[in-house]
């Protein structure tokens, strides 16, 4: 692939740095990610990932755009109320970047597509907002072999990971299953901090950005927490789990299955999205 | 088995959206916004290319050649409304003269019968075609039509589909008569059947127009199931190894032609087996059965025709009492009416399908026969033009009356030829393919009797001519492409034919022997010469130019090339030195012309052409400065102020040497990959490496005249060096320090009068 004048000038401050260059952006002209959930995370991810010219960007979300997610989930604008979110986000990524080539996945992402959906992408992030959406992807991703981000974000706190399947530590590896439904408060309970949102999904999408460049460290067999109130980052390191029940020497979860929606849990750091 | 209208090809989504944000292109273009250049690179591969008249054409993919009647009439409305519709050789339908504001309504139009033009340009997978009988063919191994759709709903379905170095053809034929042109295609599948399962072999890397060859084999075998993974191994060879750089010799044969057969198989056997192991990408459509194309509701008409109601017209089908109507539409021009009628009576009296040929006729198959005589009969009521049983069978590509690249006017060839050997079929020589120009849209190169369009100049003029191609033929493993017998001039193709009918021969070795009979012109030659068939204007090529693809053009450069060195030729053997002179002289104007059409020039006296050259090509310094000195002295020798030309002999061949080294060195965009001789010293290395092009940035302000830079060397593979040209001040200083910065040598900074320049190594 070849740039073509206009895509120069379009990513020149990519291409001067040392570390993309012309080829660097070749690179993620040619890249597919795929963001699950166009909420609060997806937003601000798919917003970077669009300008920087990630050439293909698939959306996965089944639900509308809601009044209330205005606060956070900059990619929907109050005219967008009521319409599909995959649609919504997808003229705006559009809008920003012709370059890119939106497929829009109006459908929950759940143990019956999730492999399918996956199969064409280079990486995933997690935007999702439930418990069993995130220990879904973090099999799918599993059992795909698919470079994936995860994040939650509740309250003033979030916290990120990225997971290499196969080499570094998965979601599993760290919590061995969601818990029980009930013990947890789900964010309309909770309430979130919108700009915190936009925090951490830019990490995703840096996380990516450096992934398909193959530049940097990433942010594998980590834990980074971020405390917005205190202004507080926190990166806990650990390790691949002999015993995870996915990726461990003596798996017990060998195939996707669907679980019942859970909610969020404080106490146990934070996973909700939405 | 599916509904008939799931079977046919079904529109990815991503094409959907590529629908919705090509309107948006318009819309820019339109205002202004978006430049000529950028916004082709958006249209082509929409399937939008410009006529000759500056209007549009769309070409709509009818996916292996099937088309239900309610898209054949969706088809018609469009065409009603702008200009008409054609029938290529590759089974698309064109739909001429639309104006480019029109052409977002078009699509949705379009796209609500399931149809798009989208990939019907472009370096793309092309509309994959297939053998037109398929279903119900008597001789067909078995029904290719699921498998040639399912095909193309794979590979379109792929962002990459549209990068690809250049574009992509794909061909599926039912039996080893070859009536898919698989044997030319880059990727042929031909049907077998083995140990009851269905598959195929394969063959890749066949193509037509420059440097035409056949496939060869990579696969003696395979399953039905395996060709999403074949497709993809093929695809990634040309994706990794097609030459991107030069479009004339991107196409995947030519990288055939680079490896060798044997390493060509290998590299498809390691993306194959990396495949097998990764799983090929995304979800290959399952394929889809067809319905039977003999129609419950129509068994009670099948009947039996007697042997002499048969025709190539009507031809019957594996079904006993069904028939298969040929409809041959002169040129594959169809009108809008006609477009109708086909649609109902394949509605009505016949499957369901409207078929398109390789022969850019249509086919009505599934027509039982008690309704062949009222089918007739309608299509005949559409008129001569449409369906005309005594009409030769004569293929002709669009030609230079629309297309930007045909010297010929291919059609009007083809109608002078139906005129003079209309009627008794008995002594009609074969079908007939024309193109109008070296490519090969007509297909003349796998045809048993064929013509190519070229332009020749005589006494300074350009006179139409045709190659005379025989011997094509395509049939799996038996492929040969058409050879070149002889050049006759365009007036006298008919009349050569005419002759060939009264003698009834049409052996290679009869036909040569009349051929060269017409080689020879006439003394005097008679005017009409000079002007092409359909046309009473003398023959010229304005209106053509690089157009969607430079190949035009470059054959007038060959054309000149070929006369400066023919002239030295003749100087080096003549023994009067007025003749020598003459030659030198003839050679010196030749080479001086050769390369102005890549400025857009065509001056017509020796005195503009001599001018031109020396602005566009001796003061830049594409060539040696020496080169002044040679013209000065082929205008003094013409006007009697100098005595001989014997001396400029040497540098005359150095320079034709250079003007032909910079004519190869030309890329799609008509620029030369070659740098420029070196003002100050025509011996520095940068005269001499073809690495050390030069890159003009002057005016490109801080920082993107470092992004550029930057671009530009990234280019050029580690070791080699690149001039820039940066104007002084910031510019001056920046660009280099930025590149020393990232580890990149800078060799040299030179400044000049107007600008500095900077030869940069790439080191990493």
């Amino acid at each position: 692939m070849n740039l073509t004048d206009e895509q120069v000038e379009r990513y020149s401050r990519h291409i001067i740095l040392e570390q993309i260059g012309a080829a660097g952006q070749e690179k993620l002209l040619a890249a597919k990610v795929l963001i699950v959930g166009a909420g609060g995370l997806g937003s601000p991810a798919a917003l970077y990932l669009a300008a920087a010219g990630v050439g293909t960007l698939g959306i996965a979300d089944a639900d509308a755009v809601d009044l209330s997610n205005l606060q956070r989930q900059v990619i929907h604008h109050t005219a967008d109320v009521g319409t599909a979110k995959v649609a919504s986000a997808g003229a705006r990524i559009r809008s920003i970047n012709p370059d890119v080539r939106v497929r829009e996945h109006p459908v929950r992402v759940q143990a019956s597509n999730a492999r399918d959906i996956l199969r064409d992408y280079d990486f995933v992030i997690d935007g999702t907002d439930s418990f069993a959406s995130k220990f879904l992807l973090n099999d799918a991703a599993w059992f795909t072999r698919k470079p994936l981000s995860h994040a939650g974000i509740l309250r003033f706190e979030g916290q990120l990971m990225t997971i290499l399947p196969g080499k570094s530590a998965c979601y599993r590896c760290l919590f061995r299953e969601p818990p029980p439904q009930g013990a947890v408060p789900s964010c309309s309970q909770a309430g979130v901090l919108g700009v915190l949102a936009g925090v951490i999904g830019c990490l995703q999408a840096t996380e990516a950005i450096k992934h398909l460049l193959g530049i940097g460290q990433l942010l594998t067999d980590a834990l980074l927490t971020y405390d917005a109130l205190t202004m507080r980052f926190r990166k806990v390191p650990f390790r691949r789990n002999l015993e995870c029940p996915l990726c461990g020497e003596n798996p017990t979860v060998t195939e996707l299955a669907g679980a019942p929606e859970q909610a969020c849990d404080l106490s146990k750091g934070c996973n909700c999205a939405c | 088995m599916c509904e008939l209208r799931e079977c046919v090809l079904q529109i990815p989504e991503s094409v959907r959206q590529d629908v919705t944000a090509f309107r948006e292109t318009v819309a820019r273009y339109l205002a202004g916004e978006l430049d000529e250049t950028r916004f082709k690179a958006k249209r082509v591969p929409m399937g939008i290319y410009q006529q000759r008249t500056g209007a549009y054409m769309v070409r709509v993919r009818i996916g292996a050649g099937l088309a239900l009647p309610a898209q054949i009439r969706a088809i018609a409305a469009v065409s009603r409304r702008f200009g008409s519709a054609h029938i290529t050789t590759r089974q698309d339908i064109q739909i001429h003269d639309v104006p480019i504001e029109a052409t977002p309504d078009i699509f949705d139009e379009l796209l609500a019968a399931n149809l798009t033009s989208r990939g019907g340009g472009g370096n793309t997978v092309r509309n994959i075609s297939a053998s037109p009988r398929a279903g119900v063919d008597p001789e067909q191994v078995f029904d290719v039509r699921p498998y040639a759709i399912a095909a193309t709903e794979y590979l379109l379905d792929f962002p990459t589909a549209y990068n690809l170095p250049r574009k992509f053809k794909l061909a599926f034929a039912d039996k080893a008569a070859d009536d898919a042109f698989a044997s030319v295609a880059d990727i042929g599948f031909f049907a077998h059947i083995r140990e009851s399962r269905k598959g195929f072999s394969v063959y890749a890397g066949g193509g037509l127009g420059g440097s035409p060859r056949t496939g060869v084999l990579i696969e003696e075998w395979v399953p039905v199931e395996s060709v999403p993974l074949v497709a993809e191994a093929v695809r990634r060879v040309f994706d990794k190894h097609g030459d991107r750089g030069n479009k004339h010799a991107a196409r995947l044969r030519f990288v055939l032609d680079r490896f060798g057969e044997e390493r060509f198989r290998e590299e498809y056997r390691n993306e194959k087996e990396s495949l097998t192991r990764e799983g090929v990408p995304g979800t290959p459509p399952v394929p889809r059965m067809f319905p039977s194309s003999w129609q419950d509701g129509l068994s009670e008409q099948a009947e039996t025709l007697p042997p002499d109601a048969l025709s190539p017209f009507i031809v019957p089908e594996a079904m006993n009492g069904f028939y298969s109507i040929r409809v041959n539409p002169r040129h594959g021009l169809v009108t809008s009416d006609a477009l109708e009628t086909i649609a109902r009576l394949a509605e009505e009296n016949g499957e369901g399908v409207v078929r398109t040929t390789q022969q850019q006729e249509v086919l009505l198959c599934g027509v039982p026969g008690g309704l062949v005589a009222e089918t007739l009969g309608a299509l005949c009521g559409l008129g001569k033009e449409i369906f005309d049983e005594a009409r030769p069978s004569v293929v002709a590509c669009a030609g230079a009356a629309t297309c930007k690249l045909g010297l010929c006017l291919s059609r009007g060839l083809a109608e002078a030829i139906q005129d003079c050997l209309a009627g008794d079929a008995a002594s009609a020589p074969p079908p007939i393919r024309i193109s109008g120009c070296p490519n090969s849209c007509g297909n003349h190169q796998i045809a048993t009797l064929g013509f190519a369009g070229k332009a020749r100049r005589v006494e300074e003029r350009l006179m139409p001519f045709y190659d005379v191609m025989v011997e094509g033929l395509v049939a799996e493993g038996k492929a040969r492409l058409a050879q070149r017998i002889a050049s006759i001039p365009a007036r006298v193709v008919p009349d050569f034919l005419a002759d060939a009918k009264r003698t009834g021969k049409y052996s290679k070795e009869s036909l040569q022997t009349l051929a060269t009979r017409y080689e020879t012109l006439p003394d005097p030659i008679p005017e009409d010469y000079f002007r092409d068939w359909g046309s009473d204007e003398p023959f010229s090529l304005a209106g053509r130019g690089p157009g969607e693809c430079g190949a035009g053009t470059l054959d007038i450069i060959r054309v000149d090339l070929e006369t400066a060195k023919g002239h030295l030729a003749t100087a080096r053997n003549a023994t009067p030195d007025r003749e020598r002179d003459e030659a030198l002289h003839g050679a010196v104007f030749s080479v001086a012309r050769a390369l102005l059409p890549v400025f857009g020039l065509e001056p017509k006296t020796h005195r503009e052409t001599f001018r031109d050259f020396s602005e566009r090509l001796i003061k830049p310094g594409w060539v040696d400065p020496a080169a002044q000195a040679l013209i000065d002295a082929a205008q003094d020798w013409k006007v009697g102020d100098r005595e001989t030309l014997a001396d400029a002999e040497a540098d005359l061949s150095a320079l034709i040497e250079r003007v032909e080294a910079l004519f190869v060195s030309l890329d799609g965009h008509l620029q030369f990959r070659l740098a420029p001789v070196s003002e100050s010293d025509p011996t520095s290395d940068a005269a001499k490496s073809p690495q050390d092009a030069e890159k003009d940035l002057r005016g490109v302000a801080c920082p993107l005249n470092f992004v550029k830079a930057k671009v530009a060397l990234e280019n050029v593979p580690v070791g080699g060096t690149l001039n820039f040209l940066l104007d002084h001040g910031d510019p001056a200083n920046n660009v280099p320090a930025s590149f020393r910065e990232q580890g990149q040598e800078v060799v040299a900074v030179e400044s000049e009068a107007n600008h500095v320049r900077v030869r940069v190594r790439r080191s990493k």
